[in-house]
């Protein structure tokens, strides 16, 4: 359910402003048909959706998108040429710093809340220093001028560094990787609230036509469960040359027997309440002692 | 100045509960919210957390700088940033917070609100006593004396009251909040530099400021620290993505000014550092050698630990990598290293690990089995070579 409740609630009100979503997939799964649902979901919700394809066409990014809502998609084109060779994309690569962005929303600055997607941030940082790339993706988010970015990022293109750095941006993370069976795949989620607060699922999930998601129910944890092992344990009574059980007679006698120390409810309640404060010393002195007020340590240099 | 904790071989103290005070002569000023350490009379103010003032051996010394390293996901570390915050705001000390990615504000306004009940009825209230109740199967008929006793001393916790307890489910109130001074730096106001030259120099304005103040005034106060996340990205390093980062220079000499100002001044520094992102463990290395206690949080949230039954009543684990010697020899040692630490509502404790023994029979074989495996051959080998 956390899958539904992120991509729902992608833009929340203002007190959550400033969210990250990263999608992280690899070469085994792909996770634009994820990316999709969100731009389905946003554009249903009424909001301005400013994409950044770098990695793939309109047509396919917007092919089963509802029909209505597609005049608040903007979509900046990037792909076949992102870093502007042959100066057909609208949108280059090297174009990716703040200013320039939020220059784009401006242009176009309708709806009450603005997302960005950005088809793939992996080509951003291969042309970016991860420092930059950070304090852009920081500036953003903090600019208040868009409300939500989501972003895909190819896992296995990087080090593992600067993924966890990206990690460590976003406020969700969803990777996705593979299921046993062809039609579905799995999606980690974990969701970072503002109070701390870490939620974690694992969901199947599979995207169909018309970009809206169906999540199944959790994957069984493989491996992960260690069966207790149940250790039948033997009666150590049996099987001896002599007798280790009691009687009925036997047990009842040995109940009777009178314990020392056996006060009676009210002076066992009475010695077992709890005493404040720990242990206390009190001296008298007594007519030989000698109590000099005189601290013997005040003549040090110290 | 700092040992680490593995190499201490000898040290004594196994019950480090005592209820002597040191007699002081008013050579100290006493600053309110401070106290004199038992062990060795460094001036000492608690971090908020009163389980992580006994782990730390009383609370931290003024003039020194702790290290916290993060858990995977920020939560326990912004947690104790935040009692190490709202203790200074209670014990009204002056307050210095810089961060980079969540403002300094929205921190402070995250403050958790302070329990003013008395403590020592808590705690009693806390330790249910239970008569002994014939019908009741707990107690106990012949060591019935025992029987309010914890099986496992377990909790962490000195005789003498030392800092507060917060609710973490309530914001401190606004008003308490801005009776404190607070100083507060957030680094994307500033120009993207590295992390040593914008910090110092906001820091050396704000120390010198105030000891400027406090020499004037005569009214001598502690100033407290938070520095969140440092090292991570947004601060302009390259320590966190890079094996062998060009800036990891100006992350370690910034700390040596730091702790190099602390010592000058009345002022207790915390710092937090994203470990699990740090690529070289010679920068963690070094930068745990140049802070003076240094400790490590590990949260159990999406580790294979989490499923685990030994560590079901915890969130996560503390491990202390350093205790600094500060003039003298020898530091105080927990006595245990298996620490794990549980955030609830009203506290964030911090207990000594307890493995219940192992009582079944095949444990000894296991072990055996093993270790004979680990120095003959395996294919042909006699595993049951049993000496």
């Amino acid at each position: 359910m956390l899958l539904y409740n992120v991509i729902e609630s992608c833009v929340l009100q203002g007190a959550e402003a400033g969210g990250f979503i990263l999608i992280q997939d690899t070469v085994k799964c792909t996770g634009r048909g994820l990316l999709k649902c969100f731009i389905n979901a946003a554009l249903k919700r009424g909001e301005d959706v400013h994409v950044l394809g770098f990695e793939s066409p309109e047509t396919e990014v917007c092919a089963g998108l509802d029909r209505s809502c597609v005049q608040k998609l903007h979509f900046h084109k990037g792909f076949p040429d992102p870093l502007g060779w042959t100066r057909r994309s609208s949108f280059t690569v090297e174009r990716f710093a703040s200013q320039h962005i939020t220059q784009l929303f401006k242009d176009t600055q309708q709806a009450k809340a603005s997302v960005l997607v950005v088809d793939s941030l992996s080509l951003v940082l291969r042309h970016h220093d991860p420092l930059v790339f950070c304090q852009t993706l920081q500036e953003l988010r903090k600019g208040g001028v868009i409300k939500t970015i989501i972003g895909l990022l190819h896992s296995d293109l990087h080090q593992q560094g600067v993924v966890g750095i990206v990690c460590y941006l976003a406020s969700t993370v969803i990777s996705v990787a593979p299921a046993n069976n062809e039609c579905h795949s799995v999606a980690k989620t974990t969701r970072r609230t503002k109070s701390g607060k870490v939620m974690q699922e694992e969901e199947y999930f599979s995207v169909s036509e018309d970009a809206t998601l169906s999540v199944q129910a959790n994957p069984r944890q493989p491996g992960h469960a260690q069966k207790e092992r149940d250790v039948s344990e033997a009666d150590p009574t049996s099987n001896l040359t002599f007798n280790l059980r009691l009687s009925e007679e036997e047990r009842k006698a040995k109940q009777k027997v009178a314990l020392p120390f056996v006060f009676s409810q009210e002076k066992k309640s009475a010695l077992l309440k709890p005493t404040p404060g720990s242990g206390r010393i009190v001296y008298k002195p007594d007519a030989n002692d000698d109590f000099d007020e005189e601290d013997p340590d005040d003549d040090l240099d110290v | 100045m700092a040992a680490p904790v593995r190499g201490m071989a000898g040290s004594i103290s196994i019950g480090n509960t005592t209820s002597f005070q040191k007699k002081t002569r008013s050579k100290l000023v006493s600053i309110p919210g401070t106290r004199p350490s038992v062990q060795n009379g460094q001036l000492l103010v608690s971090s908020g957390v009163s389980s992580l003032d006994y782990v730390i051996g009383g609370g931290l010394a003024v003039g020194t700088l702790l290290l916290v390293e993060e858990d995977r996901y920020d939560s326990y570390s912004r947690m104790l940033l935040k009692y190490f915050l709202a203790e200074g705001v209670v014990c009204g000390h002056e307050l210095f917070l810089a961060s980079a990615r969540d403002h300094p504000d929205q921190i402070m306004q995250e403050l958790p609100s302070p329990i003013v009940d008395d403590v020592a009825g808590m705690k009693i209230s806390e330790g249910q006593s239970q008569p002994s109740d014939p019908e009741n199967p707990d107690t106990m008929k012949i060591a019935w004396r025992y029987q309010n006793q914890p099986k496992v001393q377990i909790a962490l916790a000195s005789s003498v009251r030392f800092g507060h307890y917060y609710d973490v489910s309530k914001t401190m109130e606004p008003e308490l909040r801005q009776a404190a001074k607070c100083h507060s730096f957030y680094q994307l106001q500033e120009t993207p530099v590295t992390t040593g030259s914008s910090l110092i120099k906001v820091f050396v304005k704000t120390s010198l400021y105030f000891q400027v103040l406090a020499s004037a005034s005569k009214v001598r106060n502690v100033l407290r620290l938070g520095l969140h996340s440092l090292g991570s990205v947004l601060w302009g390093d390259d320590v966190c993505c890079k094996d062998n980062p060009a800036h990891c220079h100006a992350l370690t000499t910034f700390l040596y000014i730091l702790r190099g100002l602390l010592r000058t001044s009345l002022s207790v520094a915390m710092v937090t550092v994203p470990s699990h992102l740090i690529q070289n463990r010679a920068v963690m290395g070094r930068i745990i050698r140049l802070s003076d206690t240094a400790i490590a949080l590990e949260s159990f949230k999406g580790s294979e630990k989490e499923t685990n039954p030994l560590y079901k009543d915890y969130h996560g684990l503390l491990h202390v990598r350093q205790l600094p010697r500060l003039n003298c020899l020898s530091c105080e040692v927990p006595d245990t290293k298996d620490l794990a630490f549980k955030l609830k509502r009203k506290q964030f404790t911090i207990e000594r690990l307890h493995l219940p023994p192992d009582l079944s029979e095949t444990v000894s074989r296991v072990s055996k089995t093993e270790l004979a495996a680990g120095c003959g051959t395996t294919a042909t080998g006699n595993k049951h070579l049993d000496f």
